[in-house]
């Protein structure tokens, strides 16, 4: 049982299919970290999402592209109202972090059941069909889906970790991420910077949601249900660490494919508790490396007037 | 003053005995009207089984009533949602016994049969259940009964043909680990035993699952020469997909789950060699049956989503029905305890869209198990089992 060929497939499509639990926490964790909120809305962009590629190529019949840009367009919008109608309304009122959590939470379910009205709860896929063909390399079954999946989540983080690290907007999310009164005295527009993370947030959703869609049946409540191994990589990752939420994910998702080698196959789904357990018990912090100490000083603090040396950025 | 005590006393004596014939008026309007209820998920995951179900039902009436109703009075049908959830079952079926006091209602999915029956039993209200197919049902008490085959049937039914007509040897079984994934894999690979095959490998998914290679790499590293899916209808697809993908070649079966036109839609070529398996009448077998289907395209604009299950449901309230007529023939109160006694005393009814349908005192009912596979991009009648 323990063939080489059978680790590698199950290496590969786990791999594969760890794409859009990559994106889905990424996503979270990052709003999460910048903005402080449990974004439960999330699964409301990513059920809006999917409905609108399906709605693009099996109604209107439109191609695969057109699709996608449609979706996008659709995701920032819904995005935008979320973050400038209902987060900053919330914050204005100053409730409390719970009360948000609900408001979140209401969004998603609300979501889930106008999508049940509209498009009934038959599960749908974005195209008809959910068959990709297979091309044999060695004896690995490699699906049409899986490489241009990789390539797109791969071409998404990459983009996404690139501008965090090297473009001001990037690193004025951090600041505020880490302290957004300190941020907001230097100049930095927090309003601005909270709409951008909901957008970006709600782009690498809508990605992840169509490249699920694509082969596997999506329900008005997927997007909810999803949402779960979000959060827990999140967690497991270390809240406020978004490259930790992103390779949480991968390795969640292929210990829990991998596992049938060794545990039974009804334990699969009862794993991710387990881990989720673990992580909260043992690493609350989540996963991190020990920190090398340094002669310099990390993170930011209070500088004395007519100072000019500035805080180290922390990291992303 | 003794005036006035007089003609009030004569005022409260008129209305008292004016309340009093009220009342004895009152019940005996309420046997013009026969009531039933009917519990189904018309909201969540299920409701695109559980809303053509309930259509199917309505139709049904609607019919008996212009037909006449039973006997005259009009035949009424309660409908409430349980969104197949145990729970909200338990809260509509404690209403249909205690607040509309039916004798009898219809329910279905196995998690809430199963969590009503104390309610039923209790109560001695006969309840129906038609669609779940998990085998306890049929032990779950005095006031519990069946119209619809249990696993033990269908699955029993392909896998002996899996045996005896496909001259298959080793058998692969791959459920959903959930109550009917459970139990009704149990029920294939006993039976595959016991007709003198072998289970090679059994393996349960998770139902939030979307990848499922580790799964299926194991069914393959066993070889069998035939692989039964016990799944349900939002993850089937994909599992038959992934089997073609990972080079499993097999003939595959499931239950009627897998036995809608949209699975070879999805599938194309990789549907095809799937068995499926429908316990009511197709459209070749019964004019009454093509009536029906056409009858849901012209007037919904598609088939019924689980046609066999709708047929079932159609056929109902035909069922209580007759019931009900041939009590009120009797001249016998209408309650749950005699509409028990007289169902199992009428023994068979006949009923439009599933045939004969027979009364069993062991609480269910056999029927014949229709073998469907996908051949040449279509569904086309492979065998009938048990006729």
């Amino acid at each position: 049982m323990q063939d080489i060929t059978i680790i590698l497939q199950i290496l590969w499509t786990s791999l594969a299919t760890s794409t859009y639990y990559v994106l889905f926490a990424v996503a979270f964790a990052l709003v999460l970290k910048v903005t402080r909120l449990f974004n439960f809305a999330q699964a409301a962009i990513m059920t809006i999402a999917f409905y609108t590629a399906f709605v693009v190529v099996q109604w209107l019949e439109w191609p695969a592209w057109a699709a996608f840009v449609l979706m996008m367009i659709v995701t920032l919008l819904v995005s935008y109202a979320l973050e400038r109608i209902g987060f900053e309304a919330l914050r204005a009122r100053g409730v409390s972090v719970m009360f948000v959590f609900v408001f979140t939470f209401m969004v998603s379910e609300f979501t889930a059941y106008v999508a049940a009205l509209i498009f009934g709860t038959w599960p749908q896929t974005i195209f008809p069909t959910i068959f990709w063909p297979v091309t044999l390399v060695g004896n690995i079954a490699i699906s049409a889906w899986d490489l241009p999946a990789i390539a797109a989540t791969v071409a998404a983080l990459v983009a996404f970790f690139a501008f965090m690290r090297f473009s001001r907007t990037g690193q004025f999310m951090v600041g505020v991420a880490d302290n957004p009164e300190l941020a907001a005295l230097y100049g930095i527009n927090k309003r601005q910077i909270f709409l951008v993370t909901m957008l970006i947030s709600g782009s690498l959703a809508a990605l992840g949601m169509f490249l699920y869609g694509m082969r596997a049946q999506v329900l008005p409540q997927s997007g909810v249900n999803l949402m779960l191994f979000a959060v827990a990589a999140t967690i497991i990752g270390g809240i406020g660490n978004v490259a930790g939420a992103a390779t949480a994910a991968m390795i969640l998702g292929i210990i829990q494919n991998a596992s049938i080698l060794v545990i039974s196959s009804e334990w699969q789904g009862f794993l991710l508790y387990v881990f989720l357990f673990l992580a909260i018990v043992f690493f609350p912090s989540g996963l991190r490396l020990p920190k090398r100490r340094s002669k310099f000083v990390t993170g930011t603090r209070a500088l004395p007037p007519g100072s000019t040396a500035p805080p180290a950025a922390s990291q992303a | 003053m003794s005036g006035f005590n007089r003609r009030l006393g004569l005022k409260l004596g008129a209305a008292t005995s004016l309340m009093m014939a009220a009342s004895f008026v009152a019940p005996a309007s309420a046997e013009d009207v026969f009531r039933f209820g009917l519990a189904m998920p018309l909201t969540g995951s299920q409701a695109l089984y559980g809303q053509d179900q309930v259509k199917a039902a309505e139709w049904a009436v609607a019919e008996i009533n212009k037909s006449g109703g039973v006997n005259g009075k009009k035949l009424e049908m309660i409908v409430l949602d349980t969104q197949a959830d145990p729970q909200l079952g338990i809260q509509m079926v404690n209403r249909l016994a205690s607040v509309e006091k039916v004798p009898v209602f219809v329910t279905a999915w196995s998690g809430v049969v199963k969590a009503v029956a104390p309610i039923a039993n209790d109560n001695k209200v006969v309840e129906l259940s038609i669609g779940a197919n998990s085998p306890d049902i049929a032990k779950l008490g005095d006031y519990v009964y069946t119209t619809f085959p249990l696993a033990d049937v269908d699955i029993t039914a392909v896998a002996k043909y899996a045996i005896s007509s496909m001259g298959k040897k080793k058998a692969a079984v791959v459920y959903i680990n959930n109550e009917s994934g459970v139990v009704s894999a149990e029920v294939y690979k006993k039976t595959f035993t016991n007709a003198g095959g072998q289970v090679v490998a059994y393996e349960a998914y998770d139902p939030k699952a979307t990848d499922f290679t580790g799964v299926l790499l194991k069914v393959r590293a066993a070889n069998p020469d035939m692989i039964h899916l016990q799944g349900l209808v939002s993850d089937t697809p994909q599992v038959i997909a992934q089997m073609r993908q990972l080079g499993l070649a097999q003939p595959i079966s499931s239950y009627s789950v897998a036995y809608n036109p949209k699975l070879v839609q999805q599938l194309g070529a990789a549907a095809e060699g799937v068995i499926a398996t429908s316990l009511a009448p197709g459209v070749d077998d019964s004019e009454a049956v093509k009536n029906y289907v056409a009858r849901w395209t012209k007037e919904v604009g598609r088939e019924p989503n689980g046609l066999p299950y709708t047929q079932y449901l159609y056929d109902a309230p035909y069922l209580v029905a007759a019931v009900f007529k041939s009590l009120d023939g009797k001249k016998m109160p209408i309650t749950g305890e005699n509409f028990r006694k007289e169902m199992l005393a009428m023994k068979s009814v006949d009923t439009p869209l599933t045939g004969k349908t027979v009364f069993s005192e062991n609480h269910t009912v056999t029927k014949p198990v229709y073998l469907m596979e996908v051949k040449g991009g279509k569904w086309t009648r492979k065998a009938v089992v048990g006729e």
